[in-house]
């Protein structure tokens, strides 16, 4: 018997046979595409591509900022708005003012139609008065106050550097619901102060000591920009969008 | 034959692996993005405007056009030879411990304090050059968190002095 099955093994018939078989299972693997492209139409499946839309926004003092959501209509496009943060940011104050606290609230709002993971870089640096980025001043002078750190909120200090942090939402986003805040305040330290070159200038009777400084002109800039993936196989999206390892248990990330 | 049959099912395996691609890279995702700043003014120039009548200095310290706010103070040097004896009309200059004059508002871009007098006292009758100094030194006005203004002496914009004078 088993000399029987052997022999019908290695015959052509038998590879024929199993070709046969993988073809047909490669046809049934298609045809769930080729309903889902017929029943395009129907009304059911408009229903289900609703449900699919993805969206992210990027919040700022309870104001939408920036987003990008894929359009209902699923054509393929999506509807995206991008502004300006810190637009209001000075209220009565002709310029900034060294140390003062400003209020800079941020936080991210899931403005599409699935639930999702969200992770915001954040980027600090200065530019000079020709819009060039200069590497010698410190971002750290830039005091973005980052909050809810370590419960809702994850650096990832594996990717942050001193001009930009990495930050995990640690909780599901769900459809429509608004992230705790990531930032709550902005304050351009007054150490800038002491950053300073001296020169001193005789003419007659007067003696003039001047003390130029370093960040006098420049401008700071702070930039974020909002990740979202989809909730379903969250770990592997997120390994494959973003090249990060994470964990998802019970709904909440942990990084790895 | 046999390589045959191991190129069709190789096929069929690649075939099938093939039609799994699609699904693992359809991950859904987005982004939004923004960012703001605004440039930072530190640089001032002040300059002292001296008068000298009856012996006395009348002090004013002007702040150039296009200055940022700043803190003042002044202070005058005589050695022990002569006496000086501050006043001012306006009640603006107030002294510290350490010996200088404050001026208690921030002085703007192309502002004017109000006169400080310096009266030199004890001159011999038959003086007619005097050795005073008086130095001045301005601040950029800080804020604390809540945007209240202080001034601190450690960071200094600009400073200058002048010496010298006769009757």
């Amino acid at each position: 018997m088993m000399r029987k099955v052997k022999e019908f093994i290695k015959s052509p018939k038998a590879t024929a046979i199993s070709f046969g078989l993988a073809m047909l299972l490669l046809l049934f693997s298609s045809v769930g595409g080729a309903r889902a492209a017929v029943s395009y139409i129907s009304e059911y499946y408009t229903t289900r591509v609703q449900m699919d839309n993805i969206g992210v926004t990027l919040m700022e003092n309870g104001n939408e900022i920036s987003s990008r959501d894929y359009k209902s209509s699923s054509d393929g496009t999506w509807d995206e708005n991008t502004g300006k943060l810190l637009q209001g940011m000075l209220g009565d104050d002709k310029q900034v003012k060294l140390g003062k606290r400003y209020k800079e609230e941020l936080c991210v709002k899931n403005s599409g139609t699935i639930d999702q993971y969200v992770r915001v870089n954040v980027y600090k640096y200065w530019l000079d008065k020709d819009g060039e980025k200069q590497r010698d001043l410190s971002p750290k002078l830039i005091g973005l106050n980052f909050v809810n750190l370590g419960s809702d909120w994850l650096i990832d200090e594996e990717s942050s550097t001193t001009e930009r942090t990495v930050l995990y939402y640690s909780k599901l986003l769900k459809s429509g619901d608004t992230s705790s805040l990531f930032a709550d305040t902005l304050a351009i330290d007054s150490a800038i102060g002491t950053k300073v070159t001296q020169t001193t200038k005789k003419e007659g009777k007067y003696t003039t000591i001047t003390t130029t400084f370093d960040y006098d002109g420049v401008q700071f800039c702070v930039e974020a920009r909002v990740d979202a993936v989809q909730d379903h196989n969250a770990a592997d999206a997120i390994w494959s969008a973003w090249g990060r390892k994470v964990q998802v248990n019970n709904g909440t990330l942990s990084l790895q | 034959m046999k390589k045959r049959s191991i190129f069709l099912a190789a096929l069929a395996a690649v075939m099938i692996a093939a039609g799994t691609v699609g699904s693992a890279w359809a991950y859904f995702t987005t982004y939004a993005e923004a960012q703001g700043g605004y440039p930072i003014s530190l640089g001032d120039e002040t300059r002292i405007e001296e008068e000298f009548s009856d012996w006395t200095k009348h002090i004013a310290i002007t702040s150039a056009e296009d200055s940022e706010p700043a803190y003042i103070r002044v202070k005058a040097f005589s050695g022990s030879e002569y006496t000086l004896v501050y006043s001012d009309a306006s009640g603006k200059w107030t002294p510290g411990e350490d010996g200088y004059y404050y001026y208690a508002d921030i002085v703007e871009g192309g502002q004017t304090t109000e006169p400080l007098d310096v009266k030199i006292e004890n001159i011999p009758e038959d003086a007619k050059d005097f050795n005073v100094i008086v130095i001045h030194e301005s601040t950029p006005v800080q804020y604390d968190e809540d945007g209240k203004p202080y001034a601190d002496w450690n960071i200094k914009l600009d400073s200058g002095e002048v010496e010298g004078g006769n009757q």
